[in-house]
């Protein structure tokens, strides 16, 4: 649905994105990952066909950025993390201005619709300049939905929303992904993106540095346990050192003992390291093994580009 | 163009209509030529009553278009400083809608609100002066061409200002380069005028009329040339 195809954009000196290439399949959430200042706005703008490409090109739906932005430009839908509104304007307004703008066959059912799906039904005539931020934030989305796009590009949008309120985003955005939809998400929320994303996009400088599946990343670092114990401590790091793995104290609550180590080959060192605390005498209270979170896999990853 | 007559719409019924205070501020075009009336009372029927008529006509029509060109600098780099102007953009619209939306959503109030500005002065001085020496002063031909050049003032000016909005980062530089813009064609346009009006008995107004219409077509093409949405939105 989505085909960025080495893809330069510039501004004067600056490479904002350099030679970029990824996609995004029909049914699919992409997460582009990257700290502030990497490209991730410059690409979705570029993906939604208001920002031309330097080099390279994107195809959505098929259509080129470059051959046909209009027509692009009418199968994105984009949800930024500001809302931007007109605010002298009711929230029916607006949405019927936008509807005109993108050819909606009946305006007025599908902006009913929306509301009801994002609770803004009561106040479709208010002036948008007196609504709260997540009310803004919930009618910037509807603006994105009206045309019912076959591609979502969502930059930060669950910014000012409650949590509530971002759990119905969340729901919204998967429903959306069970309808087929194409969405990038461009977001700092790696919590969010590791709920909902089938892939990551990882850029830093411009460049992407990794693409791959959600769990492939969080599987990709050394595995690692956690163990908790009681028991003498100095006997315990002992029999820990005497294990052989590479331990890190862990703070905990109740006095217990707890501690992180590589669980390299995790049949082998988590049964050395059971057999050595026994035999000092500890008593075991759990262990387990942990998977990397997102953000410990992406910020491995952002460390390893930079080195 | 319905698209850009929509965008048009938007503007007037809500930036425009939708905002009370823009009223209050308006209201200053009806007083300056009321006060011009007020200090005039009592001259003599002649060619320095003449003089203050048609001044007073001048003023009247040309005022709100100045503040119509500075209206649509100001609301455009205001657009892009609230970052209401990226939903537009990513709209399946042309950049010339854009451009010709937003220009008309300005050119026709301000039109409107110079010919009521005009009129309110037209009866304001036939109260003052009488009917015979204003209408002495103020031919229909006159009255015309006042309004026809507020028009093409405020669509030649309003292109290159939209231009010059759409080039800068920010709203302060903006709005300086189109004062300095509207102080350089205003200029040139009274200027052109007033050489104009000397030449072949009047007839130079007329070949003024067709240059200012030419050079707005000059202008709307410029506008639809450097007003290119990849290029606004790199300087958001």
């Amino acid at each position: 649905m989505i085909e960025v195809r080495d893809v330069t954009r510039r501004f004067g000196r600056l490479i904002a994105i350099a030679d970029a290439s990824f996609s995004v399949a029909a049914g699919e959430i992409v997460a582009l990952l990257g700290p502030n200042g990497a490209g991730k706005t410059t690409m979705s703008r570029t993906i939604a066909g208001i920002l031309a490409p330097s080099a390279g090109d994107v195809a959505v739906d098929g259509l080129s950025v470059r051959a046909d932005p209009d027509r692009v430009r009418a199968r994105c839908g984009m949800v930024t993390d500001a809302p931007s509104l007109y605010e002298r304007m009711t929230l029916r307004a607006y949405l019927g201005f936008f509807c005109g703008l993108y050819d909606v066959a009946r305006p007025e059912a599908r902006i009913a619709d929306l509301c009801a799906l994002l609770g803004l039904t009561p106040v479709l005539e208010r002036r948008l300049g007196t609504f709260s931020r997540g009310m803004k934030q919930k009618t910037a989305i509807a603006r994105a939905l009206v045309h019912d796009p076959p591609v979502l590009l969502l930059d930060e949008p669950a910014t000012a929303l409650d949590p509530e309120m971002t759990q119905t985003l969340r729901e919204l955005i998967v429903s959306l992904r069970a309808r087929h939809r194409a969405i990038l998400l461009c977001t700092h929320d790696l919590d969010e993106a590791q709920r909902i994303a089938d892939r990551v996009v990882i850029v830093d400088r411009g460049r992407i540095v990794r693409i791959a599946s959600t769990a492939a990343l969080r599987a990709g670092g050394r595995p690692r346990a956690v163990v908790v114990v009681r028991g003498d401590a100095a006997r315990i790091r002992a029999a820990l050192v005497a294990a052989g793995v590479a331990t890190e104290a862990l703070a905990t609550a109740n006095g217990d003992l707890a501690y992180r180590y590589d669980a390299d080959g995790a049949a082998e060192a988590n049964t050395r390291v059971l057999r050595a605390l026994l035999e000092a005498g500890a008593s075991v209270v759990s262990l387990v093994d942990e998977e990397r979170t997102l953000e410990e896999a992406y910020l491995a990853t952002i460390r390893e580009a930079r080195s | 163009m319905r698209k850009a007559w929509l965008i048009a719409w938007r503007e007037i019924r809500w930036e425009i209509w939708g905002d009370r205070g823009s009223f209050l501020r308006q209201g200053v075009f009806f007083l300056v030529p009321l006060l011009l009336i007020l200090t005039s009372r009592g001259e003599a029927p002649g060619p320095r009553l003449d003089r203050t008529i048609i001044l007073l006509a001048a003023q009247s029509a040309l005022l709100p278009a100045i503040s119509g060109v500075a209206l649509i600098a100001s609301t455009f780099s205001q657009e892009k400083e609230n970052g209401t102007l990226v939903p537009l953009l990513a709209a399946p619209i042309r950049d010339l809608d854009i451009v010709v939306g937003k220009l008309v959503g300005m050119l026709v109030p301000m039109t409107l609100l110079s010919v009521a500005t005009l009129a309110v002065a037209y009866l304001a001085s036939i109260w003052t002066f009488g009917a015979r020496a204003v209408q002495h002063a103020l031919t229909p031909e006159l009255l015309y061409a006042l309004v026809v050049v507020s028009f093409f003032y405020v669509l030649s000016t309003g292109a290159w200002v939209l231009v010059v909005a759409a080039r800068v980062r920010s709203s302060r530089a903006a709005q300086q380069l189109s004062g300095i813009l509207i102080a350089i064609t205003l200029g040139a346009f009274a200027t052109a005028g007033a050489v104009a009006a000397t030449l072949w008995d009047g007839w130079g107004i007329l070949a003024l009329a067709a240059l200012i219409a030419a050079l707005d077509l000059v202008a709307l093409e410029l506008a639809r040339r450097g007003w290119q949405r990849s290029e606004v939105i790199a300087r958001l």
